[in-house]
């Protein structure tokens, strides 16, 4: 049974009981001698009592100021707000909204597992409220999923379609959410740079997220996590950034692999690998992070490090001047990094240390370098002391959009229980955000996302599917997947008891479903096989599309769902023509696709090809993809497609611990909606929320909007509100 | 126990007095300011590193980041009356709590910075007679008040001339100089009371010399404060003599502006070196 350990963690490291009780015992007659002393020996207590009284006196004092501010101004602003504001809550028919979202869980596994009374928490919501099946979006995958949610539109409105879109010009994947650039001016002196201002950084969702709409109505909203909101907007509330965060390094997270074994250095995917040699049990190495800022070359920052080997199993690392007590297969707590960039000027991060192995060769993972939430060196929440408010609240925590590391384990890095570890201490920092937020905000919106339950089906969905590839034959063990139910169903109750109020409407949402991704398959292959793609033959095998002719292609795939046209005018080497030719080839390409069967299986691999067009509405649907696939159960985008290599065959075994996906056809993977009061509505979708939200805040729905409200039952009433 | 921390006081006064002699010697010769500020930025930063390893440094980096965290949330949410409420009684409560974990290295602190302060007292605080300058000699006589006051009297000497006196005050068993001081240099005054001869040492001249302005009596707390000459013992006849040496003039190095000068620059020093020595005030 595979279960974190972040309870046993949190309890370390509180002090025992008999120690404090100790403590106080000589601490309180020493206390009353020092009061009591002789009047004149108060002249010599100095600096002793300096300390003491400059630490608490300034504490003390910045208390009483910002009371006497607060007291002064609280009134006027009161005011203000009553006369800017005047009609907020006039017609709502809450106080609160609370929205829990559990990115990926699936509706199927929730019915079993409530059908086996293993979620009594989701059963006490279901029975007292309801609970529903939730369509998500065309393609059904998380950054077009929230941005929906977010905007209450279609994707043609918000203007994601996938994790990566292309560069139109050199056709290069880039991250379809957010577009970041350094500096636009520098002064150069010889190798080195001085950059002139900040990178710029633009959130490429479009579309006006629905808490924006309370704010104007004077509800205010904390907003946790919810993916695509980086870089962060100004609101009426507090945010913090989530999906597409990068790491110290600016990318979607490389993790750090030390090791004094000696074969297969070098890159691997989601990560490095550092060959390290040990001497009198010491090994001197570096943390690599960001480029340095200050050279033209770009070249990496590095902050070395030293680990000593201390016994079998542990094992003591020297970083920035502070050591840290290492335990085989035991995290270490955040570990503030610094990478001196210039004299003075440092860049800071966080990461985890894990202790692998010491013998009979040492190995040591290092989690991506974080952007330090205390400091941040980009802007990952709204206002930007958010983030510090949170790291000094509860210390430092995971800020890298995909922050569970399961490359790591993809590339068998760290072991599954060490992934669930990670997925663990993680969601127990979004808890302790998420009720710090419940405390906070009694009138208004509330919203924060879980990822662990996308990231822990998409690594042990294996684990209930024995006929997977990656099983290689062999019979499953363990229930992970069954213990972060439970353990979602035991936050559940801890929500639920916490909000007993009838004024307050709470929803559980998921994004999407989950199901098999046993086999991947090459779009690019197919389309080479059937006459749209050419590939120089020579570079076959090569990322980023590099290998393709695109004086002879006129379709190619990257991406996990998208197959755009080579066209004219839109591309840089574009050969199609825009129009009729373009409108036939849409039609063709999804009509034969649509027809693909794995033949060795003997089963469909697509249920359905989208034409872009004709499901997307808004002024960005010309930045889709051409085609949408709508992969049938057990299929998805392969690994190589996703990063447009082309491979030799269309259909890939998928062996990698990534073995559940929800990037298939959306009808096969709804998320889920629970919520504390029956809604009537059939069929509601993930866009709806938004308006639903609006609703019961008794702020009309923006025009601009395609969700509707749904019709929610008042307590006490069998009247609904909302669209049925 | 009060004899007893009198003589533990006084054995441990000895070595102070050699080292404060040898360490601070130094005030002689340099101008006021300067010898305080030096000492001042030693004994700072000694002191942070003392409270470094005293204090439970976690427990003040973790109140430090509530009171920080409680503070961003008056501004956070400061439309919420109930937040700002109760974000600003957590921010005294950290206040109370940082001076609650200040106490035990604010222990280990006191007695080294007592001993330090006495030995700065004694450059410090008063400065020594010019010549032809006046000073008040008070002797404090042992016994019950009611008791008739024993004869005495002060041997004659030419580093000084008693102006006047023996001025004898019953009630307060007292006996009172007024004396001009004559030659510079440090010298000893003797005292007969009865059959008994006691000594006095005073100083004379210009700039920064030790002075004990009292030879203490067989009170710990006395001694403490005295600490250069060897204190009266318990069955002298003789409780103190003290010499009413004239006030120094100065912000930083002058009587009682001293103390107040050393502790504002020590504090500043140990602010400075806060961050280097990376330690949670």
């Amino acid at each position: 049974m595979l279960e974190g350990r972040a309870g046993e963690k949190s309890r370390s490291k509180t002090m025992p009981v008999k120690k404090r009780k100790l403590n106080l015992r000589i601490l309180a007659p020493a206390v009353v001698v020092v009061l009591a002393w002789a009047s004149t020996a108060q002249a010599y207590i100095g600096p002793g009592a300096g300390f003491a009284v400059m630490g608490s006196f300034l504490a003390m004092f910045a208390a009483i100021f910002s009371a006497v501010v607060a007291l002064f101004t609280w009134p006027i602003r009161y005011v203000i707000r009553a006369i800017k504001h005047r009609h907020a809550f006039a017609r709502a028919k809450i106080k609160r909204c609370v929205i829990l979202g559990l990115d990926g869980l699936d509706p199927n596994l929730a019915e079993k597992f409530l059908a086996e009374g293993k979620l009594p928490n989701f059963a006490r919501l279901k029975e007292k409220g309801c609970f529903k099946r939730l369509a998500t979006t065309v393609p059904s995958m998380s950054p077009v999923a929230w941005s929906s949610f977010q905007t209450g539109s279609n994707p043609g409105k918000h203007n994601i379609f996938d994790f990566l879109t292309r560069d139109t010009r050199t056709y290069m994947p880039k991250l379809s959410s957010v577009d970041i650039r350094g500096p636009r001016r520098n002064i150069t002196i010889g190798k080195f740079q001085i950059p002139l201002g900040k990178a710029d950084i633009r959130l490429l969702r479009k579309g006006k997220p629905f808490w924006k709409t309370l704010g104007e109505h004077g509800i205010f909203s904390s907003i946790i996590r919810v993916p695509i909101t980086f870089p962060p907007e100004k609101l009426y509330g507090v945010q913090l950034s989530a999906m597409c965060v990068p790491d110290l390094r600016g990318t979607q997270g490389i993790f750090s692999f030390y090791t004094t074994r000696s074969e297969g250095d070098g890159e691997h995917t989601g990560g490095e690998r550092f060959f390290v040699t040990m001497a009198n049990n010491t090994i001197k190495t570096k943390l690599i992070g960001c480029s340095s800022p200050f050279r033209k070359d770009g070249s990496a920052l590095a902050c070395p490090f030293v680990v000593k080997v201390t016994g079998k199993e542990a094992a003591d690392i020297r970083i920035n001047g502070e050591t840290r007590h290492l335990k085989k297969g035991i995290y270490s707590d955040w570990v503030k990094v610094a990478f001196k960039a210039a004299p003075g000027v440092k860049v800071k991060g966080i990461c985890k240390f894990l202790l692998i192995s010491t013998e009979p060769e040492f190995s040591l993972y290092v989690t991506p370098v974080n952007i330090d939430p205390e400091k941040p060196a980009m802007p990952i929440s709204y206002p930007t002391i958010f983030s510090t408010y949170l790291a000094k609240r509860q210390g430092p925590f995971a800020t890298l959009g995909l922050a569970e590391d399961s490359w790591a384990l993809n590339e068998k890095f760290i072991t599954d229980q060490e992934f669930v570890e990670q997925c663990t201490q993680i969601d127990a920092e979004r808890e302790t955000m998420f009720f710090d937020a419940l405390d906070k905000v009694k009138q208004g919106l509330v919203v924060c996302v879980f990822d662990g339950t996308d990231r822990l089906q998409h690594t042990f969905w294996r684990q209930i599917d024995p006929e997977h590839p990656a099983n290689q034959g062999r019979i499953p063990e363990g229930n992970v997947i069954e213990q972060l139910y439970m353990r979602m169903d035991q936050l559940v109750g801890k929500v639920v008891d916490k909000l007993n109020d009838k004024k307050t409407l709470f929803m559980i949402i998921s994004d999407h479903g989950f199901s098999a991704f046993r086999y991947g398959v090459d779009l690019n292959r197919w389309l080479e096989d059937n006459g749209y793609l050419k590939v120089i033959e020579e570079k076959r095998g090569q990322k980023n599309l590099s290998a393709v002719d695109w004086s002879q292609t006129r379709a190619y795939a990257i991406g996990l769902s998208g197959i755009y046209l080579n066209l004219k005018g839109r591309e840089s080497k574009g050969i199609v023509e825009p129009g009729d030719e373009a409108g036939q080839l849409r039609d063709e390409i999804a009509g034969k696709l649509g027809a693909l069967t794995d033949a060795q299986r003997n089963q469909p691999a697509i249920k359905q090809v989208y034409n872009a067009l004709k499901i997307f509405n808004g002024p960005y649907k010309g930045n889709s993809p051409d085609l949408l696939v709508g992969y049938n159960r057990g299929y998805r985008a392969s690994w190589e497609t996703a990063i447009g290599q082309v491979t030799d065959k269309i259909f890939h075994d998928n062996t990698k611990a990534w073995s559940g996906d929800h990037c298939i056809d959306h009808s096969f993977v709804p998320g889920v909606l629970f919520c504390s009061r029956p809604v009537v509505t059939e069929n509601p979708r993930l866009m709806d929320i938004g308006p639903t939200v609006l609703e019961m805040f008794g702020v009309d729905t923006p025009k601009s909007m395609d969700g509707r409200a749904l019709a929610v039952v008042e307590p006490d009433s069998r009247k609904a509100t909302g669209n049925k | 126990m009060t004899e007893l921390l009198a003589q533990l006081v006084t054995w441990i006064n000895v070595p102070v007095n050699v080292l404060g002699k040898a360490l601070f010697g130094f005030i002689a010769v340099v101008p006021g300011w300067l010898s305080n500020t030096i000492i001042s930025a030693v004994a700072g930063v000694v002191l942070l590193v003392i409270f470094k390893y005293t204090s439970n440094q976690r427990a003040i980096g973790k109140v430090r980041d509530d009171i920080k965290a409680h503070m961003l949330a008056l501004k956070l949410f400061k439309d919420s009356i109930s937040v700002t409420l109760r974000a600003q009684g957590r921010v005294f409560r950290g206040a109370f709590l940082l001076l609650f974990y200040s106490i035990r290295p604010m222990l280990f602190m006191i007695v080294p910075v007592v001993l330090l302060l006495s030995q700065l007292g004694l450059w410090y605080q008063s400065r020594p007679l010019l010549r032809k300058e006046e000073a008040l000699v008070t002797m404090k006589l042992s016994g019950q008040a009611d008791a008739a006051l024993p004869e005495v009297g002060v041997e004659e000497a030419n580093a000084f001339e008693i102006v006047t006196g023996p001025v004898r005050v019953a009630a307060k068993r007292e006996v009172v100089w007024q004396m001009k001081a004559l030659e510079e240099g440090e010298h000893t005054m003797r005292f007969r009371i009865g059959e008994a001869q006691v000594e006095k040492e005073f100083v004379v001249g210009e700039g920064f010399n030790q002075l004990s302005t009292k030879r203490p009596g067989w009170k710990w707390t006395e001694i403490l404060m005295h600490p250069k000459e060897e204190p009266f013992g318990p069955d002298s006849p003789v409780q103190s003599i003290s010499i009413d040496y004239p006030d120094r003039s100065s912000w930083t190095s002058g009587t009682d502006w001293w103390v107040v000068y050393f502790f504002i620059a020590s504090m500043v020093f140990a602010l400075l070196f806060k961050p280097v020595f990376k330690v949670r005030i």
